[in-house]
C-alpha cells in the first residue's frame, strides 16, 4: 500500500505540476484509490501543496504529503497522465509498473526552443494586427516577441524568481517598443506593447482562478487569484518605469 | 478585411499558444480551429449584442461546448483545449488601457476599465463554468468498477 499511495501521489504532483486543475487532480486520485479497494481516501490539494491519507481495509492508515513549487501549463504530459490513471483504474496495475509508465511520461518531448520562438515571435504579431494596426507595427511586434523569449531564456538562467522573469520581460518589451517608436519604425507604441506583452499575460491563470473559486476550491482559487494579480502588477511596473523615464508621451 | 485578419489571427494566436502549452497530436488542430470558432462567434455576436461581457460568457460557454465534445472524440481533459480556444478572448488590450490610464492618473477611466477588465474576466470563467457544471451532471464520466 505505501508502494501504490507513493506512485500514486507522483501521478498527482505530476498532473499539478504540469496545469492540471485542483479538482481534476482530486478526482483521479479518489478514483484510483477506489479502484484499489481502500476503506476511505482524504485528499487536499491546493495549487502548491497536496495531502492524502488512505485507510486500508485492515486498519491502517498511510499519509503522505508533497509540496510543489512550480507549475508550467504542459497539456501533453496531462493528457498522458490522465490517460494512465483511467487505465490504472481499469487494469489496477502493481506499484512496479506504475513506476514504468510514469518513467515513460516523463520522457515525453516538448517541441523545439526555436519553434518557441517562433511561437512567441507570432503571437505578438499576430495581436498587434488584431487589434488593428498596420505591417510596420506588426513587424516590430514580431521581433520584439522573439526578443522576449530570449531574455525569459537568458533570465531563466540567472533568475529564480518568476515573477520577477516577468518584470524584467515587460520592461524590456516595452522600451524596445520605445525604442522603435523613436527610431521612427512604427507610428504609434500602444498596439506594439499589446502584442508584445501577451505572451506575458496571466489570462489565462486568472480565468482558471476564478474557475477554481466558483466551483468550490476557494483556496487554490484565491492562491491562483492572488498570483494572477501579482503577475499582472509585475508588467504593469515594467511598463510604468519605461513609461516613466521616455516621459509618457503615448496614445 | 478586418474580420479576415482576426479571424486569421485568432487561428494562429490560438495555434501558437497550443505549442507553448505542449498540444499534440489531432489536440493542436483541434484547439487551433476553436480559437477561430470562438473569434467568429463573438464577431457574429457582436453585431446582434451591444454588450461585451455578455458576449464573452455565451462565446465562452460555446467554446467549454466545443471542448467538452473535442474532449470526449479525442479521449482527453477539455481544460487545455478550452483555454486554448479562448486565446483571442484574453482581455489583453483592456489590460494595456488601464495600466495606461493609471500612469496618466486618469482614476475615472482607470476605474472604468479595470471593472471592465475584470467583467470580462469573469465571464469567461463563468461561461466556461456554466457548461462543465453542466456536463459532468449529464455524462458522468470516469472508469466503471
Amino acid at each position: 500500500m505505501e508502494k501504490l499511495l507513493d506512485c500514486v501521489m507522483e501521478i498527482g504532483e505530476r498532473m499539478l505540476i504540469s496545469g492540471g486543475e485542483v479538482h481534476r487532480v482530486e478526482d483521479s486520485l479518489k478514483r484510483i484509490f477506489d479502484a484499489y479497494g481502500t476503506k476511505r481516501t482524504d485528499i487536499f490539494i491546493i495549487t502548491s501543496s497536496m495531502v492524502v491519507t488512505v485507510h486500508t481495509s485492515d486498519g491502517k492508515a498511510y499519509t503522505q504529503t508533497r509540496r510543489i513549487t512550480e507549475t508550467s501549463a504542459d497539456y501533453e504530459k496531462l493528457h498522458r497522465l490522465n490517460e494512465l490513471s483511467r487505465s490504472i483504474c481499469k487494469n489496477r496495475f502493481s506499484p512496479e509498473e506504475i513506476c514504468a509508465k510514469l518513467n515513460d511520461i516523463a520522457a515525453c518531448r516538448k517541441y523545439p526552443l526555436w519553434l518557441e520562438f517562433i511561437c512567441y515571435a507570432v503571437i505578438s504579431g499576430v495581436f498587434t494586427l488584431f487589434f488593428g494596426s498596420g505591417i510596420a507595427e506588426a513587424a516590430a511586434s514580431f521581433i520584439i516577441g522573439a526578443l522576449v523569449r530570449l531574455i525569459i531564456l537568458v533570465c531563466d538562467k540567472f533568475v529564480k524568481n518568476r515573477i520577477f522573469i516577468k518584470f524584467l520581460s515587460a520592461l524590456s518589451a516595452t522600451a524596445l517598443s520605445y525604442l522603435a517608436l523613436r527610431l521612427g519604425i512604427i507610428p504609434t507604441v500602444d498596439r506594439v506593447i499589446i502584442g508584445a506583452i501577451m505572451t506575458l499575460l496571466p489570462g489565462i491563470g486568472l480565468t482558471t482562478a476564478l474557475k477554481d473559486l466558483l466551483v468550490g476550491d476557494s483556496i487554490a482559487g484565491l492562491l491562483r487569484t492572488i498570483e494572477a494579480c501579482i503577475t499582472a502588477l509585475a508588467i504593469a511596473a515594467g511598463y510604468f518605469i519605461v513609461a516613466y523615464l521616455t516621459g509618457g508621451s503615448m496614445i | 478585411m478586418t474580420e479576415i485578419i482576426q479571424l486569421s489571427a485568432g487561428l494562429i494566436g490560438s495555434l501558437c499558444f497550443g505549442v507553448l502549452f505542449n498540444l499534440r497530436g489531432k489536440r493542436l488542430p483541434a484547439a487551433a480551429f476553436g480559437g477561430l470558432l470562438s473569434w467568429g462567434l463573438f464577431l457574429l455576436l457582436s453585431n446582434v449584442i451591444p454588450n461585451e461581457p455578455v458576449n464573452y460568457f455565451i462565446v465562452a460557454a460555446a467554446a467549454s461546448l466545443y471542448s467538452e465534445i473535442m474532449a470526449r472524440v479525442l479521449k482527453t481533459p477539455a481544460a487545455p483545449i478550452v483555454t486554448t480556444s479562448l486565446v483571442p478572448l484574453i482581455p489583453g488590450g483592456s489590460l494595456y488601457y488601464t495600466m495606461s490610464y493609471a500612469f496618466e492618473s486618469d482614476f475615472g477611466k482607470f476605474l472604468e476599465k479595470a471593472v471592465s477588465t475584470l467583467k470580462l474576466a469573469s465571464a469567461l470563467a463563468l461561461g466556461i463554468i456554466a457548461v462543465t457544471a453542466l456536463s459532468h451532471v449529464l455524462f458522468k464520466k470516469g472508469c466503471t468498477k
